[in-house]
């Protein structure tokens, strides 16, 4: 194989597919996904649930066997290399799975004695927050201190690849932003992050590139402001009866929730245009909201089938083409 | 082509998760007697009939070897399994260097130490109270740790298609009725020669064989004195070894093509 490729991208899938069941109850969970994760990266993996996100992520971690296509973890097969894979690489579960009669620093002394260059215990406790719960129970701990207890171990390994699948999920909003310096922390630190998330807002800020699913596809690529090009701006404020009549670069009107919200492909312009009619006629625009196109827009497009633009169209081909 | 796949069984790492399953054992109190306790019930037996009787003490040490068998290692290792899935610990260990085969044997490693324990703990205990010194202790040693693995297979077999843990109360009713038949209908007088020829081929009658061969000396199902001896025990061993190492092949091989490591959606 090309080496050069091994040292581009920590993941590359070609193709995958993952049915579940045969016959006439199989379900197609993974519908032909390409995936590049650069080395030193943050890849999110957006969609909404049922996607196949964590469908995609087991085969990376080496969980389960595609039914077609290829998977490249490091530039090895994780199924077939797994020891040589899982010492480089820390994955972290949707779902955590401890046994809740050890303590947490029981716990990461059982994880990390199964490791083959295991970080200190005590660095990690400290890493993760955990010192005010080290000798409780893994059981009497609250979701959040889990969550962190399963990221130290993923961590724990000093790994080059990170696989997270949605870590955050579960997590008070402090805790959440903990996490995310910490993710933060390992590309600086030059590791490689694929990760899952339902907080939109957290993988616009962090991610350098977005994948978002949609029924077992990759329907967008690209970094945050890619994906957002094209998307319409939206400025809305509590509802008004009456509005001027054409406001330039305004494309679409709805009432929703007793606001008004205007859809624009020039925000400055139709800003503009409002608010020197409001002040010329002493309107006020209450609790008055104007944004730039957000991802949280372009999602909610994909996930209601509603995508203005459709994976065929030219400028997602140019788009894409650059990027792959 | 990689030399990664070829890396071998880390023992270390097996007896590192093994340490803190029976660290896990030994805070489930329930289970713990269960693996203790259970194994050494038939003992009490040795007093209630003659002093030195080889029939009450056949049943005695047999009964020894089954349940710590059955206890300490079919039922705890399933048991454990189970319920370490179903908790998805299992799916998480699989996530990092533990390989498939450490996992499992760290899983039965603190079962199998506790019937050994219980086995060992027996000899004195019957010698004690009263039963003739074992002609070949060796074999009786060999036929208990033969005994641990062969459950610790039936216990992997037997996850394979239970559902949770409560549900392993019933699904290991078979491996305990295939494991019971021979000790408890084997020495019956009216059976006719297939059918003592047949359940001397279920893993319990092994046992029990095993138990009148190596311990008391027996020479065939109808014996009551003890005329072996030490080197002519090998030989009559032969056969019950060979069943049980056959039953752990076949659980062994019915465990791999059907392991579950996560629960089912």
């Amino acid at each position: 194989m090309n080496s050069d490729l091994h040292n581009e991208f920590a993941v590359r899938v070609r193709g995958l597919r993952r049915t579940y069941g045969t016959g006439a109850s199989a379900f197609e969970a993974v519908r032909g996904v390409d995936l590049d994760v650069p080395v030193g990266s943050i890849t999110a993996l957006l969609g909404t649930n049922g996607a196949g996100k964590t469908s995609t992520l087991e085969i990376i971690e080496g969980l389960a066997e595609p039914s077609a296509g290829s998977v490249e973890v490091l530039g090895r097969n994780p199924v077939t290399d797994r020891a040589a894979v899982r010492r480089r690489t820390g994955v972290l579960l949707q779902r955590s799975g401890f046994s809740g009669d050890l303590t947490v620093r029981e716990t990461l002394k059982l994880w990390g004695g199964t490791l083959s260059a295991p970080r200190p215990v005590e660095e990690m406790i400290d890493l993760l927050d955990l010192r005010g719960r080290a000798d409780t129970r893994v059981l009497s701990l609250s979701g959040g201190e889990t969550r962190r207890v399963d990221l130290a171990c993923t961590l724990m390994g000093g790994p080059e690849l990170v696989v997270l699948d949605e870590p955050t999920t579960g997590l008070d909003p402090e805790s959440r932003r903990e996490v995310w310096a910490l993710i933060s922390g390992l590309r600086e630190a030059g590791a490689t992050v694929l990760v899952t998330t339902h907080y939109l807002d957290e993988a616009e800020t962090l991610a350098d590139r977005l994948e978002i699913m949609h029924a077992g596809q990759i329907v967008r690529s690209g970094t945050p402001t890619q994906i957002a090009a094209g998307h319409p701006s939206t400025i809305s404020f509590s509802r008004l009866e009456q509005l001027p009549e054409g406001i330039s670069g305004v494309t679409h009107r709805r009432e929703e929730y007793g606001r008004t919200i205007l859809q624009t492909q020039d925000l400055q312009t139709s800003l503009a245009h409002l608010l020197a009619w409001a002040g010329g006629n002493g309107v006020r625009l209450d609790s008055l909201d104007a944004r730039s196109p957000s991802l949280e827009s372009v999602f909610l497009a994909i996930a209601d089938g509603r995508d203005p633009i459709s994976p065929e169209s030219s400028e997602t081909e140019l788009l894409e083409g650059s990027l792959r | 082509m990689s030399t990664a796949t070829m890396e071998r069984f880390s023992v270390s790492r097996t007896l590192h998760l093994a340490r803190w399953n029976t660290v896990l054992l030994v805070r489930n109190r329930l289970a713990l007697s269960y693996a203790l306790v259970f194994p050494l019930v038939p003992l009490p037996m040795l007093l209630l009939g003659d002093r030195g009787s080889s029939t009450l003490g056949i049943s005695a040490i047999g009964g020894v070897l089954l349940l710590a068998g059955l206890f300490p290692v079919f039922y705890n290792v399933l048991s454990q399994f189970v319920s370490r899935r179903d908790e998805l610990v299992l799916k998480r260990m699989r996530t990092g260097e533990t390989k498939d085969g450490e996992l499992l044997a760290g899983i039965a490693l603190p079962g199998i130490l506790c019937a050994l324990l219980t086995c060992a703990v027996a000899v004195p205990i019957a010698i004690a109270g009263g039963q003739m010194v074992p002609v070949n202790i060796l074999l009786f040693a060999l036929g208990a740790v033969l005994a641990t693995v062969m459950f610790a297979a039936f216990a992997y077999w037997t996850a394979a298609w239970t559902r949770s843990a409560e549900a392993a109360q019933l699904t290991s009713l078979p491996v305990i009725v295939l494991a019971s038949v021979g000790p408890f209908v084997g020495g019956l007088p009216a059976l006719s020669e297939n059918v003592r020829e047949a359940i001397s081929l279920t893993p319990g009658a092994a046992m029990t064989e095993l138990v009148r061969v190596g311990w008391f000396g027996f020479d065939g199902f109808e014996a009551t004195t003890s005329t072996l001896s030490f080197a002519e025990t090998w030989g009559l061993a032969g056969q019950p070894l060979l069943v049980m190492l056959v039953w752990t092949v076949i659980a062994l091989d019915l465990a791999r093509r059907s392991m579950r490591w996560e629960p089912r959606a």
